[in-house]
């Protein structure tokens, strides 16, 4: 909005839309990470387990992307988004592994 | 820092509310009208407006009949669905696929007779329901659209509680005297505050109506993808049972209905026959929800053969899977009785009303000075405005008018009838292209007040039974129906009243000035 | 879930509501033309915020604290619809239509008393 006077550049541009492609992508990728991850490990009966972990999966995608877009730096919100999937991923494989 | 995130949080709410915006509204508008869904195909099926109800203890007969037809028409199909008498429609609904691809089989029996009824073809308000998480395109892609406008929404929604600095207040402030732009912003955020609980609630458990649909890898790791058997374990569904490749005879169902009916004090919804002709066929019995929140449908299953009682599921639910019923059944609002009902269908229209003003907002703050072009991108949301906030209501109307006004013999009866919502819709979005665009809201309006009009009108002329006509008698529910129409008439009316009396923008108002911007920003203003 | 107690809570939430309103200087300057004392705002504040509580009460009483959540945000939000459009089209009518909504909630309240 408060851009609205000036042109913008191609780099704002570019900027914005490597916001949107992060917060949708990093948004979902990791909200199905952590389900995937909570379903397995939770202390909860199967069902539970995988319905809460459901459940939470909605709160934290629009949760994520709020935070990529209030984000200072583009690239901080891309290395910390990496960081979280990571470590998800990392904890998720050591669950499969163990899974039955 | 604090006026950087406020900053960036405004910029987010404006733009995640205009891509989603004209969808968002067309899924609101119709699934506010999904509260009375009931209401609208009964009045769409006016030969039923008489008919008396089905007495419970005729049930198992009336299902009996369901399967003499489908044993002759699709002994083929996998799965037989019987929709059982309800009183809104006292009419068997058999719906039957025999393979993927193929066009499925349905028909409407007459409970008494098992014969085909005499009533017209209409998808009633069935079609607006599916429309609002389906938009009528191939499920996939339309629930996939749904849910990534639902997310949108939510981030829309804390954006713009976190950009609303004073919420309290401005809690009840609507200045309707002041410059468009102002009462706009006033109506947006009254709309969007009062009603935020709903708003907030109407888009998580929207979400969470399709849950594993959209979010499956829970069901992938911990049940390797079979959502069936999740479906199972959280009691929520009796078990599948696979065909066992031998033959055998259905058992009457007469017998295992009477046991149901006698196990459950609710009203029986539907049956579900599956595998029909081999020993493993499984009949499946479900009843409304018990009154309360959770939308919990008990669910009996008998083996087909046999005709032995299986189980009962849908009742004991683990907080988990009772906390899903919960905000589904809070989504559909089945407990809501009418005064409840009400209630919640006017926080949907105040959803509507929100998103409208959203959208309206974005184009009135941006618009140029009277001596430049407007840009391709506005002029582009101008359009896309009046063809959905005005070309959605025309078109619904539309599709009542052609209920009432089609020829009955029609073939594909029902399919014109959606035709004609389609059909007006894109008119009423191309006529606007060609015209001024205030002119434009001004005239649509009107045209939308005169297509409600239209269709009391039309259902005055066309219902020999309608209770105007008959000294009050009869059945209330067209009154209900022609009285909101007329509503909806006087509303689109005095809509574009007022915008004929707006003043347009001259170059002292200060139209340029950010709505939204931060304080920073508007004393550089 | 009677009418009565729709009606009850929609006309306590309206009369709690308009107390809330007549709280903000604004408001409070439209209807009589002064900004309301400290000691009223207070005593507004107090009314209005007690009025809603008091309303949420008797909704989960009356209707279990399944429904009665449901149905009290209902009811404030539909109470704060038609106050809104009251404040606006006829300013002059919300403190009586306050004092109104309060009689209708205490007859409602009668009425589900004597039943």
């Amino acid at each position: 909005m408060a851009t609205r006077a000036r042109p913008t550049s191609l780099r704002e541009r570019a900027s914005v839309a490597s916001r949107v492609v992060l917060a949708a992508g990093g948004g979902y990728g990791i909200a199905a990470l952590a389900t995937a991850l909570l379903s397995l490990t939770l202390p909860l009966a199967r069902p539970e387990a995988v319905a809460v972990a459901t459940l939470v999966s909605f709160l934290l995608m629009p949760a994520i992307a709020v935070a990529v877009f209030a984000m200072r730096s583009l690239r901080r919100a891309a290395l910390s988004l990496a960081g979280v999937a990571l470590v998800l991923g990392g904890l998720l494989g050591l669950a499969m592994r163990g899974a039955p | 820092m604090k006026g950087r995130f406020r900053t960036s949080m405004a910029w987010l709410h404006v733009w995640s509310g205009l891509v989603v915006g004209w969808v968002l509204f067309a899924i609101f508008v119709t699934g506010t009208a999904s509260y009375y869904r009931a209401d609208i195909t009964r009045w769409m099926r006016p030969e039923l407006a008489q008919a008396p109800p089905v007495a419970a203890a005729d049930l198992p007969k009336v299902a009996e009949r369901a399967v003499a037809y489908l044993e002759r028409h699709a002994s083929k199909a996998k799965t037989w669905f019987i929709g059982m008498p309800q009183p809104e429609r006292p009419l068997l609904d058999l719906f039957w696929r025999t393979r993927p691809g193929a066009p499925p089989g349905h028909v409407l029996l007459d409970p008494r007779t098992g014969a085909e009824a005499m009533v017209r073809d209409t998808e009633g308000g069935d079609f607006l329901h599916r429309f609002h998480y389906e938009l009528h395109i191939p499920p996939l892609w339309g629930r996939w659209i749904v849910g990534i406008c639902a997310m949108i929404m939510l981030v829309a929604l804390i954006s713009g509680i976190v950009t609303h600095k004073r919420i309290f207040a401005d809690f009840f402030t609507f200045r309707r005297d002041k410059a468009a732009r102002r009462s706009f912003l006033d109506a947006h955020n009254v709309t969007g505050v009062l009603a935020l609980p709903f708003h907030l609630m109407i888009t998580y458990t929207g979400v969470v109506a399709l849950a594993t649909f959209y979010m499956p890898w829970g069901v992938t790791t911990a049940y390797k993808g079979d959502t069936r058997a999740f479906f199972r374990e959280a009691n929520w569904i009796t078990a599948p049972r696979p065909p066992i490749g031998r033959t055998a005879p259905l058992a009457p169902l007469g017998p295992m209905i009477e046991e149901a009916l006698a196990t459950v004090p609710e009203r029986l919804e539907r049956l579900t026959v599956t595998n029909f002709g081999d020993a493993g066929a499984t009949v499946v019995a479900m009843f409304e929800e018990p009154h309360g929140l959770a939308h919990t449908p008990t669910h009996i299953a008998f083996d087909g053969a046999s005709g032995a009682l299986l189980e009962i599921r849908g009742g004991d639910l683990k907080p988990a899977a009772k906390t899903i019923s919960t905000l589904i059944g809070l989504h559909v609002a089945h407990f809501a009785e009418p005064g409840l009902r009400l209630l919640f269908f006017l926080c949907g229209v105040m959803g509507s009303a929100m998103v409208a003003t959203g959208l309206v907002l974005w184009s009135l703050a941006r618009l140029p000075k009277l001596d430049v072009t407007p840009s391709f991108g506005l002029r582009l949301v101008q359009a896309l405005n009046v063809g959905s906030i005005i070309g959605l209501p025309a078109a619904v109307a539309v599709y009542f008018l052609a209920n009432r006004l089609l020829p009955l013999g029609l073939a594909d009866r029902g399919e014109w009838e959606i035709r004609a919502f389609f059909a007006a819709w894109i008119v009423a979005a191309l006529i606007p292209l060609a015209r001024p665009h205030r002119r434009a809201w001004n005239e649509m309006s009107m045209l939308v007040s005169g297509l409600c009009l239209a269709v009391v009108a039309a259902d005055l002329a066309m219902i020999e039974a309608h209770p105007l006509r008959r000294l009050g008698e009869g059945e209330a529910l067209f009154l209900w129906f022609d009285g909101a129409m007329l509503a909806l008439a006087a509303l689109f009316a005095f809509a574009a009243r007022r915008i004929a009396q707006y003043r347009g923008p001259s170059r002292t108002d200060r139209w340029h000035e950010p709505v939204l911007a931060a304080p920073a920003e508007r004393a550089r203003a | 879930m009677t009418p009565a107690i729709l009606a009850l809570n929609l006309g306590l939430s309206f009369a709690a509501l308009v107390a809330l309103c007549l709280s903000l200087n604004r408001h409070h300057a439209e209807i009589f033309g002064t900004k309301p004392s400290g000691r009223r705002v207070v005593l507004l504040r107090v009314l209005g915020w007690g009025g809603l509580v008091l309303c949420l009460l008797v909704a989960g009483e009356a209707e279990g604290w399944g429904f009665g959540p449901v149905q009290w945000v209902g009811a404030v939000s539909g109470a704060g619809a038609g106050l809104v459009l009251l404040l606006s089209y006829r300013p002059r009518l919300v403190a009586p239509a306050g004092v109104a909504a309060v009689g209708l909630a205490m007859t409602a309240g009668l009425l589900l008393h004597v039943a």
